[in-house]
């Protein structure tokens, strides 16, 4: 027998009450690893966002459009390599249901901007020459069983059809994108188509490549000068941040996922250390008699200390290693508007938690049994 | 020289306003291979007597010495080492720990020294031999008798090789065909293995088994005599 089996033998001689406090700290510990990777998007973006890239909204609102004319206006600035512009669709492709993202773009330039995304050139060609063409990411497609060729109907409470009835979309292809799995895909088609039944000639955003990063912030704040104290001021940010304010309309996710891991980490601190505590009082005499055999005061609290950070430690390793492979199995599966992202640093956060949280549940026993006054404990018991 | 020496040793208890003299200038010499018996009335000081020549505790007054060393000069931790390698103990109620197989608790003790794992398995695995105990090796206490687990706990106490043995009142607990097989066990361990033994007991007859016997009355030694 070792000692780290001595430790193991001390640990489990209440298997049920060890095995449920354990599956007590691994269920928050996957919590943790789940939640983190949520928040860990809505606090640094995407990271296939890419930081060369700079988006240009109203100063106000994003449901606020921008006149079309800006985009000549920012593309003369120094810096600016590309631009192109969106607006927000919200088509629903099936009644009832919530809809998808969907875009009206220009085909002529989105894809110079977007140069991440893949399109067949054929497929392509037949978009920007087609005036009531859609190209659909491959997630939709399989989502809804779409074919090529198919005519999808769409339904947008944005943009509700003034002839009655859905607008009706020709499915010329399938697009993907290079960073798989961490992009904000949407099924995109004409502006034109737009501009054709609602003739308002101003776009929901824009977006521009620049020539270097380094310059991201000066170019914005530039854009944003020619704009302003016009009727259609602008703000300008790189795309992450732009990601960043859009998903804060949510509400602050990073606090509600810190509240929720505060309070389910202080009930495992209650939880752990209450059967620390309890697994301590009973054994005193044990404890009492190792003291006897020859063990050291701070050998025996060690013992205590290192069976509290085993049983956190291990609980971790287990909470982390569920939470890493569920993260890693659902996040190229997850909706658009419900991202999640498995970042490494969130296992070493949690570890260190475990190991905080062993220290801090161990402390009190540990100290305890330092004191342990040999004598008086055999008399006691 | 006498391998445990109690020189004018006192122990008082402090217990909020009230303090009890437990022991009060008592000497005692006990010589290497000796096996002697502590008697005498409940709080006559006979497990005191115990716990200082243990290293358990330290006198008020007075000097504990064991094998030339005086206790009181040990840093706690160098106490605990010298306790790990000076001496056994032998408690009424056993004290195994529970978790641990009997081959387990044995092996306890020897997580101080620097043996490897094997060689602590062969050691404990011998000392269980000696007690007669080596087919319940894998015996959790719950699962042994009085008996048997009081033999593993003497296995406990000889595993690291101590020249003395501390047992309080080692066979209270048990029956007497149980109580005169520790007993003669621990004759043998006297006799053969060349055991100094310490034993607390309220019982003449395990007294018997003794060398000597030293008879406490109110914390002074009112008789010492060999065991005819």
């Amino acid at each position: 027998m070792g000692r780290i089996q001595f430790l193991l033998r001390c640990m489990f001689r209440h298997k049920l009450r060890t095995t449920l406090t354990m599956l007590s700290l691994v269920t928050a510990f996957l919590l943790f690893v789940m939640l983190r990777s949520v928040a860990v998007v809505f606090e640094t973006g995407w990271v296939s966002f890419e930081e060369v890239r700079l988006t240009t909204q109203s100063k106000y609102s994003m449901i606020e459009l921008l006149p079309l004319s800006h985009q000549d206006t920012i593309l003369s600035i120094d810096g600016v390599v590309d631009i192109t512009h969106a607006s927000w669709f919200g088509g629903v492709f099936v009644e009832g249901e919530t809809g998808d993202a969907s875009f009206a773009i220009d085909p002529e330039t989105y894809f110079d901007v977007f140069s991440e995304y893949v399109v067949d050139p054929e497929q392509l060609e037949e978009f920007k020459a087609t005036r009531t063409a859609a190209l659909a990411p491959e997630s939709l497609i399989d989502k809804y069983g779409w074919e090529i060729g198919q005519k999808i109907p769409v339904i947008s409470p944005i943009f509700p059809n003034p002839a009655g009835g859905p607008f009706v979309f020709d499915l010329v292809g399938s697009y993907s994108s290079t960073n798989e799995g961490n992009d904000f895909l949407a099924f995109l088609f004409h502006y034109e188509y737009l501009t054709d039944t609602f003739a308002f000639g101003r776009v929901g955003w824009y977006m521009l490549t620049i020539d270097d990063p380094e310059r991201a912030d000066e170019i914005a704040r530039e854009i944003d000068k020619r704009f302003e104290n016009s009727s259609d001021e602008t703000r300008s940010m790189t795309e992450s941040e732009s990601f960043r304010q859009f998903a804060s309309q949510i509400g602050d996710i990073s606090l509600m996922v810190t509240g929720i891991l505060s309070a389910v980490f202080f009930t495992m601190i209650l939880l752990t250390a209450n059967t620390m505590v309890q697994g301590y009082r009973e054994r005193i005499p044990e404890l009492a008699v190792m003291k006897t055999l020859g063990f050291s005061n701070s050998s025996v609290s060690a013992y205590i200390l290192a069976e509290a950070m085993l049983m956190c430690s291990l609980s971790a390793a287990i909470g982390i290693g569920i939470g890493t492979l569920v993260v890693l199995g659902v996040q190229e599966y997850m909706p658009p508007m419900i991202p999640i992202y498995f970042d490494p640093v969130t296992c070493i956060w949690a570890g260190a938690i475990a190991v905080g949280l062993g220290v801090f549940v161990g402390s009190a026993p540990a100290i305890n049994a330092n004191r342990l006054v040999i004598v008086d404990a055999l008399h006691a018991h | 020289m006498s391998l445990v020496s109690l020189q004018s040793v006192s122990k008082t208890y402090t217990k909020g306003r009230e303090r009890v003299d437990v022991l009060s200038d008592l000497s005692l010499d006990i010589e290497k291979n000796d096996f002697v018996a502590l008697m005498g009335p409940s709080g006559s000081g006979k497990t005191t007597v115990l716990n200082l020549i243990g290293g358990l505790d330290h006198p008020t007054l007075g000097e504990v010495v064991v094998d030339g060393a005086s206790l009181r000069s040990l840093s706690p931790s160098k106490l605990a080492r010298w306790r790990s390698q000076n001496i056994g103990f032998v408690f009424q109620f056993y004290n195994l720990l529970p978790a641990l197989t009997a081959q387990r608790n044995v092996e306890l003790p020897l997580l101080l020294t620097k043996l490897r794992g094997k060689a602590r398995k062969t050691n404990a695995l011998t000392a269980l031999d000696i007690v007669g105990l080596a087919d319940r090796s894998k015996h959790k206490p719950s699962q042994l008798s009085g008996g048997q687990q009081q033999r593993v706990a003497i296995a406990r106490a000889i595993v690291a090789d101590p020249a003395i043995l501390v047992c309080d009142e080692p066979t209270g607990d048990l029956d007497r065909a149980n109580a005169e097989e520790i007993l003669d066990l621990l004759q043998t361990l006297n006799q053969k293995h060349e055991k100094t033994i310490v034993m607390v007991t309220h019982d003449p007859k395990a007294a018997d088994h003794a060398k000597t016997t030293v008879y406490l009355d109110k914390g002074q030694l009112s008789v010492q005599e060999p065991v005819s």
